[in-house]
């Protein structure tokens, strides 16, 4: 859907698509005690839907169902969710020749820069876009190819530093075509923020999880969406499930945050997310 | 079913029948303009300007691409003149030469394969010598970058009453402040389409989306140096036009008919895409504007100061007519002895403003109603009361000298949107819970409004409408107007209004298509005139055409069945073929205007309303959300009570989107976030309930009462949640819209 | 499609047994019923083939991004925005655009309230409201307010005849569970 999108807005012209859709193994959904099998091909509907998923892994499935409109859910796939190219205007339009298309300039730096990053922008400052992405990588999801096997999610997107013309570690013609969670027990939630309440791209995402012990949280993170090139994860290691732990632990992750000149408001959305999304971990405890 | 305080007496007026185009609307088989089909049709493009102000230096064809398969059309194809008619004449309909805004039409393409014509345009490439571009209102009225006349300013206004610079050193209190209002898409959600057939032998027939076929028939003809009669326009069901297709079609209407005219009278279809539409057309002014204001300290306005300024864009179009409604609105339903306003609009290096839904109004009634706002935090007077204080009545002048003939009842219009939005009880909830929360911050405000009806001033006069009925062969009758259905429900309430003056079935009324070959030339679908000016020269039409039936003894004087009425009709057209009757616009004998002085009455008539925004922000995201909103007005007698309802929530809804949503960004002139991904519009999620009630005041000389009301609802509710958002945050008030987040952010950190 | 997205494939990747276009190819689509036989480019997506390469012209192309709800038809009974998938993969399922919602001459009961509330003003986005509505009271036959915002959250309307447009879809749910036939 993506790659459609990009060829009618002349960003990509290639000059033959392989239809995926057509492989029956990529899709479906296996849940068992081990943990969750998704298909590439599951669609954001069937993940949100999904009994079994919003049970173990809410955040995922909370994720796949705040994704654009219905019409799309029942189309998108959260193979090519986790591979979508990044929004920014600059990039979507095919006159600004910026970096990520191989030209020389991020537009966006000193341009309308109220949606871009606030981590990790000083070459590119494009976020990544995908909810679900962020959700797979608060769960420690391992992303399975064809190709090179296994990459753990968390060596899966690469930075404008790694790569200015990609988003994943993806080698050339490999394929995704199945994500593991691992049940672990954790609990988890994602949330967002948005200019409206539907139909829009987060201006900020968080999920988090964490193990619960009491009134600690252990192993927590969170992972905020649209704040970085990446899904830009925060360990939070242990941590006690109480305000003023919270509030100090999200104060202390968007420190080193660099906002451009339009987007500091940015900086607040995700010290919010990031309370809110543990609170909300914590709450469930009770 | 809204709430409407009348009993209605009639047979239809105040009814709610379907639609008459309902059945094709809900079965899909309504045919707007793209889903035409014409053989041998060819698909136009347009290459537009990619910099703000330049000299053409060079235009040069991309090899590899079969250029001889294509129709191409520049400045120097264009078989008459090359000026869009409008009001004044200085926008060309191919930059000839110069360009003077971004995305402004150079070089028009066409060819059978729409993918081809699509591809081609990025292969046709413009070499310009870039001049120095004006791309805000101070850089325009700054001098020394003159690009109109001698002042860069299109047009000036003043109006004054008493003196207020005597007033302000005995002024108990005196409050200023400054406002901007952004610019606003239309977003029509059918974007802009024409398909034209055109050659020297044939004449020139444009098919298309559009609310005024007269603007496109006055424009065309010099265009192509053509009598009235070889040119003709012929409107197609509209998907929405909310003023962006009152003056624009004309523009695409011309590029077809060149393309079609070049290509040997093929047909030419040009419907833009969704990113060229948002880019390169027209959007509400944007404006700022000082108000200053003379209170005495118990809240009686002494004198009031409003100063506005329009940014009008690269080319005149509209904007003189659109600052016209802005000033005359600038002062308010509010009695005071010393005003003066000063308006002007001036010229900048971006793609012309131009008509949207309020027409100026919007712009100046939004920084009167949030200085008084902010003049009753200030004096300590709770806003409703400081409003109460200094209302219009009977026998009181406005800033123009038009002195009040009645009570507006705009009171009583504020003690109901007070009720029923629990006003008083929310104002002291909220207080009290702003105290205590700090996450959740609550905000409840109200605005008072009016906004006149039909053109401005003598423009009723000067457009000299004419409208018509004619029998049908079966003997219902069809109504002869050029006034179009853009979603606003005009084919259904000029039905309702001939139904009732002939005491016939709304069943038995049709509307023919406006088509300027078939239908006389009743004016442009705008300003809120379809129902009150329009639907009275159909009322007065009917009332003629039943007198000629009478005397012609087919029908009977006293009353009739529909049988009766059909079989009058065909007796009638048995005897002289065709009856046809039509009714001229005559103003209302108590109504007179001077232009030069602008003074008298501006508008024959008025609409009066308030509005009352409920809404939340929270404090940690800074995002503001509509909770309620109570919309009370007396627009005269309600035609259609369902229709209007739905006409009052849809510009709510449109004014919460300018307020606290849609933001242009614009770079070089010229809009950046040209898509629904990155232009924020209000969903479904985001519309809180909008409660519309009615008073009615029928009003003399419009149809069985009605006055207009189809621009009303966009004047007031911005306004009223910028109030709210200032109530929010404890009467801190943000004087510019729209207000986002980072807004919020911004102002309170 | 979306998961071609995730196709890093590259054009030089070798021969693909079957490869279809870049000219025309035979496209066969089952449209409200009936099976509509076309030749198109596979990258014709399907709201194009339904609009230029038939005469299903209910649905309406506003932005071309799927980001507004009036390209949709139900495929497989679910809404999808038409504009933003290619025919091809909708061969061999069916497809329901507003052109199929009523039978006989006989108005759809959605299509019905739609008409009895006024739940449109230029009608431009109704066609993809009408069928979204379809869609949501299938899968929720009684949905509260907040579920039918939700459902229709994927339809943009500028006219905003929102209010309108749930009071139909309440009228149309109860409507249709008084007589469950459809």
């Amino acid at each position: 859907m993506d790659l459609l999108d990009l060829m009618k807005s002349s960003i990509r012209a290639p000059g033959r698509l392989v239809n995926l859709l057509t492989i029956d193994e990529l899709k479906g959904i296996d849940v068992d005690t081990s943990g969750a099998t998704i298909g590439a091909l599951a669609t954001l509907a069937e993940i949100a839907d999904h009994p079994d998923l919003a049970r173990m892994f809410p955040a995922l499935a909370l994720a796949a169902g705040h994704a654009a409109t219905p019409q799309v859910r029942n189309v998108a796939t959260i193979g090519g969710n986790i591979l979508q190219r990044p929004r920014c205007w600059y990039f979507r339009m095919a006159q600004y020749p910026c970096l990520k298309k191989g030209g020389d300039t991020c537009f966006a730096m000193d341009g309308e820069n109220k949606y871009h990053a606030i981590f990790e922008n000083s070459l590119c400052a494009m976020v990544h876009p995908s909810n679900t992405a962020v959700a797979l990588l608060a769960l420690d999801a391992v992303v399975r190819t064809a190709g090179s096997g296994e990459i753990p999610i968390r060596k899966f997107f690469v930075t404008p530093d790694q790569d200015i013309l990609r988003e994943s570690a993806l080698a050339e013609g490999e394929l995704v075509t199945q994500l593991f969670i691992p049940a672990t027990g954790a609990r988890s939630h994602y949330l967002e923020f948005r200019e409206r309440q539907s139909f829009d791209w987060a201006l900020v995402s968080a999920a988090a999880a964490a193990e619960l012990e009491g009134q600690t949280l252990n192993n927590a993170r969170v992972v905020l969406g649209s704040v970085a090139p990446i899904p830009w994860r925060i360990d939070l290691g242990e941590i006690a499930a109480t305000d003023e732990a919270l509030d100090r632990a999200a104060d202390e992750a968007v420190r080193g945050a660099t906002p451009l000149a339009k987007n500091k408001y940015k900086v607040q959305l995700a010290r919010t997310a990031i309370r809110r999304s543990l609170r909300e971990l914590a709450r469930a405890t009770e | 079913m809204p709430d409407v305080l009348t009993t209605p007496a009639y047979r239809w007026v105040g009814h709610n029948p379907p639609r008459k185009e309902s059945l094709e609307k809900v079965t899909g088989s309504a045919k707007y303009l793209d889903d035409l089909k014409f053989e041998g049709c060819l698909h136009g493009k347009t290459v537009r300007s990619t910099v703000p102000h330049g000299r053409i230096k060079k235009i040069s064809f991309e090899p590899g691409v079969p250029w001889d398969e294509f129709t191409v059309v520049t400045a120097r194809d264009i078989p008459g003149k090359n000026v869009v008619s409008l009001i004044e004449l200085d926008q060309p309909f191919l930059a000839d030469g110069l360009v003077r805004h971004m995305a402004e039409p150079v070089v028009l393409l066409a060819h059978p394969d729409k993918g081809m014509a699509e591809k081609a345009v990025k292969r046709v490439h413009i070499e310009y010598e870039e001049l120095p571009a004006i791309l805000t209102i101070e850089e325009s009225l700054a001098g020394g970058n003159i690009q109109y006349g001698k002042d860069n300013i299109f047009k000036k206004y003043h109006i004054q009453k008493g003196d207020p610079e005597s007033v302000w050193p005995k002024a108990d209190v005196v409050i200023e402040g400054e406002y901007w209002t952004g610019p606003q898409e239309q977003l029509y959600i059918e974007p802009q389409g024409v398909v034209a057939v055109a050659s020297p032998t044939g004449g020139v027939t444009v098919w298309g989306s559009m609310q005024c076929p007269f603007y496109v028939h006055k424009g065309l003809k010099p265009l192509f140096n053509l009598p009235d009669d070889r040119v003709r326009v012929i409107y197609t069901v509209t998907g929405g036009g909310f003023g962006g297709k009152e003056e624009y079609p004309t523009l695409p209407a011309g590029h077809a008919a060149l393309l079609s005219w070049k290509a040997g009278g093929r047909p030419v279809k040009i419907v833009y895409d969704r990113m060229e539409d948002m880019w390169a057309t027209t959007k509400r002014h944007p404006c700022k504007t000082r108000v200053k204001a003379a209170f005495t300290k118990d809240g009686k306005l002494l004198a009031l100061k409003v100063d506005a300024t329009m940014d009008g864009g690269a080319y005149v179009t509209l904007s003189t007519v659109v600052l016209s409604r802005g000033t005359l609105h600038a002062f308010g339903p509010y009695a005071c002895d010393h005003v003066v306003i000063d308006t002007r609009a001036v010229f900048t290096n971006s793609p012309p403003y131009g008509a949207f839904r309020g027409f100026g109004a919007p712009q100046t009634i939004f920084p009167l109603e949030l200085h008084l706002h902010r003049a009753a935090c200030e004096l300590g007077i709770e806003p409703h009361e400081l409003r109460r204080r200094n209302l219009l009545h009977q026998g009181d002048r406005m800033a123009t000298g038009q002195v009040m003939q009645e009570e507006t009842g705009l009171e009583g219009l504020m003690w109901k949107a007070m009720d029923e939005s629990k006003y008083l009880e929310k104002t002291k909830a909220y207080r009290e819970h702003n105290r205590s929360s700090t996450r959740i911050k609550k905000g409840v405000a109200l605005a008072l409004f009016f906004h006149g009806a039909g053109f401005t001033g003598s423009g009723e006069v000067f457009l000299d409408s004419k409208a018509g009925l004619e029998l049908t062969r079966d003997g219902a009758v069809r109504i002869l107007s050029a006034n179009t259905e853009i979603g606003q429900g005009s084919f259904t309430t000029h039905s309702q209004i001939v139904a009732e003056e002939l005491r016939i079935p709304y069943e038995m009324v049709e509307v023919a298509v406006p088509d300027t070959a078939v239908v006389p030339n009743s004016g442009p679908t705008v300003a809120s005139r379809t129902c009150m000016v329009v639907g009275e020269l159909l009322r007065r039409a009917a009332s003629d055409l039943k007198e000629v039936l009478v005397k012609s003894g087919a029908l009977a004087g006293n009353g009739h069945t529909p049988s009766e009425f059909r079989a009058a009709a065909g007796k009638y057209l048995q005897r002289f073929g065709e009856l046809k009757v039509y009714s001229k616009y005559k103003p209302p004998p108590d109504v007179s205007w001077d232009d030069k002085t602008y003074t008298g009455s501006a508008y024959a008539a008025y609409a009066w309303a308030c509005y009352v925004a409920d809404l939340e922000i929270d404090m940690a995201t800074y995002q503001a959300q509509m909770k309620d909103f109570v919309a009370v007005q007396e627009v005269g007698r309600v035609i259609h009570p369902v229709i209007a309802a739905g006409q009052i929530e849809g510009g709510v809804a449109q004014a919460i989107g300018w307020a606290l949503y849609e933001d242009v960004a614009l770079k070089q002139g010229v809009m950046q976030n040209c898509q629904l991904t990155n232009y924020i519009l209000p969903t479904t999620a985001d519309t809180p309930p909008i409660r519309v009630f009615f008073y009615e005041n029928p009003y003399q000389n419009g149809p069985f009462g009605a006055k207009g009301l189809g621009e009303l609802p966009m004047d007031g509710p911005a306004p009223a949640i910028a109030a709210a958002v200032a109530f929010a945050l404890g009467d801190r008030i943000i004087p510019r819209i729209p207000i986002l987040p980072e807004t919020i952010l911004d102002a309170i950190s | 499609m979306a998961a071609a997205g995730a196709g890093r494939v590259s054009a030089e990747a070798g021969e693909a047994p079957e490869a279809l276009g870049p000219g025309p190819v035979p496209c066969a689509l089952s449209v409200n019923g009936r099976e509509v036989r076309i030749e198109i480019e596979p990258r014709v997506t399907l709201l194009r083939a339904l609009r230029h390469y038939s005469d299903y012209t209910g649905p309406k192309e506003i932005c071309d991004r799927g980001a507004c709800g009036g390209c949709t038809v139900l495929l497989d009974g679910k809404p999808v925005a038409s504009c933003m998938m290619l025919a091809l993969d909708a061969q061999g399922r069916p497809i329901t655009t507003v052109e199929g919602l009523a039978r006989d001459g006989k108005l759809h009961p959605v299509q019905e309230a739609f008409k009895t509330c006024d739940a449109y003003q230029c009608g431009y986005c109704t066609p993809g409201m009408l069928l979204s509505t379809v869609a949501l009271l299938k899968e929720n036959p009684a949905p509260s307010l907040d579920e039918i915002k939700r459902g229709l959250e994927g339809n943009l309307c500028r006219c905003a005849a929102y209010n309108h447009i749930f009071d139909a879809v309440q009228m149309a749910a109860k409507k249709m569970s008084a007589s469950p036939a459809k």
